[in-house]
């Protein structure tokens, strides 16, 4: 989905106070404009805004992820009602937001960089054309990071919080509210286009800053190389024992797009909608017949980690996390990603920590 | 249905191929007949409600669909009529959950949804010039239902055919008139079994576990392709006394059952290894299941 043709060496550079003018230039031509808001003390998520004093700054991630906006939490398929001759009637949901356009101001990178991964799912042999057109209409403005914190862990996995991945812009964000921003994309040269007035070419040898620190804590190809001889192995019942199969890092991840398909009605009318759904859940698997593929947590926390780490990199030439956190914040019963991956680094290495158990 | 896998494995991430739009609306069909094949299996004939749809439709056996009763979901079963039967097709659903309870419940003239055909097929080209040997247990036999109709429509193009049925009781035992007709054949060798205890005293049939009744029958296995269907524990056991009559799994085909939501490779439901049971199944060659985790 991105453009070869623009030039990402270019930077522009905006004064301070360009965010409440790009906001105002967008809301006036009619673009919706979804941006990191103050949802709860300390909770900061993306939310359609009506000004730029909504927007907060500063935060190290979005609770919930980019995601959501492509591939919503839950949505109506179709609409049905029961006939009094007997047909049904159907009606399919309008396919993305009314707006025409949508412009997120403040994405992650790491976000936008998981669209990369669903991409690929969305759009292979079948397209699926709800997330595609709510993909075509939005135009993402990263806002690079400047506070990781301790539980990112982008540069494991290939990312960078200055990755431009899947992002049309990416802003760097100074502390006295100027910014440089590199343009990604054809969108994202629109977008500096409808900027002109608040967004200029940077002078020729501006650089831009160097990204902050993030410690790469595994490599992927280690943690590959022993899931591809480790399916059957002691260590997914230790890991299991923890879990509590709520799902909450399945729901939260960037890259998982597992879901289900329900109908919800009453004897007159009702709606098929598509929730998220999870590979951690007991009923996941579960047949009819009462058959279960994956019939203990042991099974299904083996399945979320060889999908990340080696089935989907298999399929999809990439690995299914960025790196972003989320599972690690997030876990009730503080079962930690990376530290279940460094473990298996260390087994791979040669190391008998647990096999020694 | 350009554009699905044509072979069992062989789908691939590739760009290139069209993409398929797909936006998870059902099409309606009418259900112009219904048949009781055992007391909690049925039979239903599905005409597609717009004409051109119905003229349009084509499939090959092996393929399945996800039928939905309105209000209470979707649900995923084959095709269990032959792509050469025009203007209908049928599937045979065993009551077993919301969606089958649904369905049992509606009557001729009602109206559901249909979203396919979806998966790969069974090859029946490679089947050509070769014995075929058939294997199904209990409902497995409407997939393979689908194929053998197929394969007796185009006859001449196959050597000798064989079936070989079983089901937990003679009250069990699906497509009855069917499986007369089949017997009956010339062309057609059978054999119908059902497990100890299961039989009448007016069972002519065999009384045995399919596997064990499949090591008396001593099919030969040159040049023979076989097709098993059936719940997990037979085709297992079944498998193990192919081998040891001889057989290879790389001339045995097989279909998996995973749990399926959206059909076409997205929901990650019916996922095993990295296959897609949706996309690279549901039709596997045995040989190539040995590869995958066994999480089906």
């Amino acid at each position: 989905m991105r453009s070869t043709k623009v030039d990402e060496q270019t930077l522009y550079q905006a004064t301070a106070g360009w965010l409440k003018s790009a906001v105002d230039i967008l809301k006036g031509a009619g673009v919706e404009v979804i941006a990191p808001v103050e949802t709860d003390p300390g909770v900061v998520e993306l939310a359609a805004i009506n000004s730029s004093e909504e927007i907060v700054l500063g935060y190290a991630n979005v609770r919930l992820p980019l995601k959501r906006l492509f591939f919503p939490i839950t949505e109506v398929l179709l609409e049905f009602e029961n006939q009094p001759d007997g047909d049904i009637q159907m009606e399919s949901e309008p396919l993305a937001s009314p707006k025409s356009e949508v412009v997120v101001l403040g994405a992650r990178p790491c976000g936008v960089a998981a669209l990369e991964a669903l991409d690929k799912v969305f759009h292979w042999d079948y397209d699926d054309v709800r997330y595609s057109a709510r993909r075509e209409q939005t135009t993402l403005i990263s806002f690079a990071c400047t506070k990781p914190d301790p539980q990112c862990f982008c540069t494991s996995v290939g990312g960078s919080p200055h990755g431009t991945e899947q992002s049309d812009v990416l802003v760097y964000l100074a502390d006295d509210g100027q910014a440089l921003m590199q343009v990604c994309s054809d969108k994202g040269a629109r977008f500096i286009e409808q900027l002109k007035d608040v967004v200029k070419p940077a002078p020729a040898g501006t650089k831009s800053p160097a990204p902050p620190e993030v410690k790469a804590k595994f490599d992927p190809e280690k943690i590959k190389t022993w899931l591809d001889e480790n399916f059957e192995n002691d260590f997914w019942t230790d890991v299991s024992l923890k879990c509590l199969g709520c799902g909450a890092c399945s729901y939260l991840c960037p890259t998982c797009h597992c879901f289900d398909i329900v109908d919800e009605a009453n004897w007159q009318s009702g709606q098929r909608r598509r929730n998220w759904d999870c590979c951690s859940h007991p009923m996941f698997t579960k047949h009819a017949s009462g058959h279960n593929p994956r019939p203990d947590q042991a099974s299904r926390c083996r399945q979320r980690i060889m999908h990340k780490f080696k089935y989907f990199p298999e399929r999809f030439e990439q690995i299914a996390c960025v790196g972003c956190g989320r599972c690690v914040r997030a876990c009730c019963v503080g079962q930690n990603l990376v530290s279940i991956l460094t473990d298996i680094e260390t087994k791979a290495n040669g190391g008998n920590n647990s096999d020694a158990e | 249905m350009e554009g699905t896998t044509p072979m069992p494995n062989e789908s691939s991430t590739n760009q290139a191929r069209t993409l398929i739009p797909l936006d998870y609306v059902a099409s309606k069909m009418k259900i112009v007949s219904i048949t009781d094949e055992t007391v909690d299996t049925k039979t239903f004939r599905l005409e597609f409600c717009d004409p051109q749809q119905g003229e349009q439709f084509e499939f090959h056996a092996g393929q399945f669909g996800l039928y939905s009763v309105f209000g209470a979901g979707e649900a995923t079963f084959c095709i269990a009529s032959s792509p050469t039967e025009k203007g209908y097709i049928e599937c045979s659903v065993k009551r077993t959950g919301k969606v089958t309870n649904e369905l049992h419940q509606c009557n001729e003239g009602d109206i559901i949804g249909f979203r396919g055909p979806y998966g790969n097929w069974f090859p029946i080209e490679q089947m050509q010039g070769k014995n075929l040997l058939f294997i199904a247990g209990g409902i497995g036999l409407a997939p393979l239902n689908s194929l053998i109709r197929n394969c007796l429509d185009l006859r001449e193009k196959f050597e000798d055919i064989s079936i070989l049925y079983g089901a937990r009781s003679v009250a069990d035992l699906v497509y009855k008139e069917r499986l007369e007709n089949w017997e009956q054949m010339n062309d057609v060798q059978t054999l119908y079994t059902v497990d100890p205890g299961g039989e009448t005293p007016e069972w002519k049939g065999e009384v045995g576990f399919v596997p064990t009744v499949l090591e008396k029958m001593k099919p030969k296995s040159e040049n023979t392709i076989v097709v098993l269907c059936g719940p997990p524990i037979m085709i297992k056991f079944a498998m193990l006394s192919l081998l040891e009559l001889g057989f290879s799994p790389e001339s045995a085909y097989t279909t998996l059952e995973n749990r399926m939501k959206c059909g076409v490779g997205k929901c990650g439901r019916c996922n095993v290894g990295n296959q897609y049971v949706c996309k690279d199944g549901p039709v596997f060659r045995c040989s190539d299941l040995k590869v995958l985790p066994e999480e089906f």
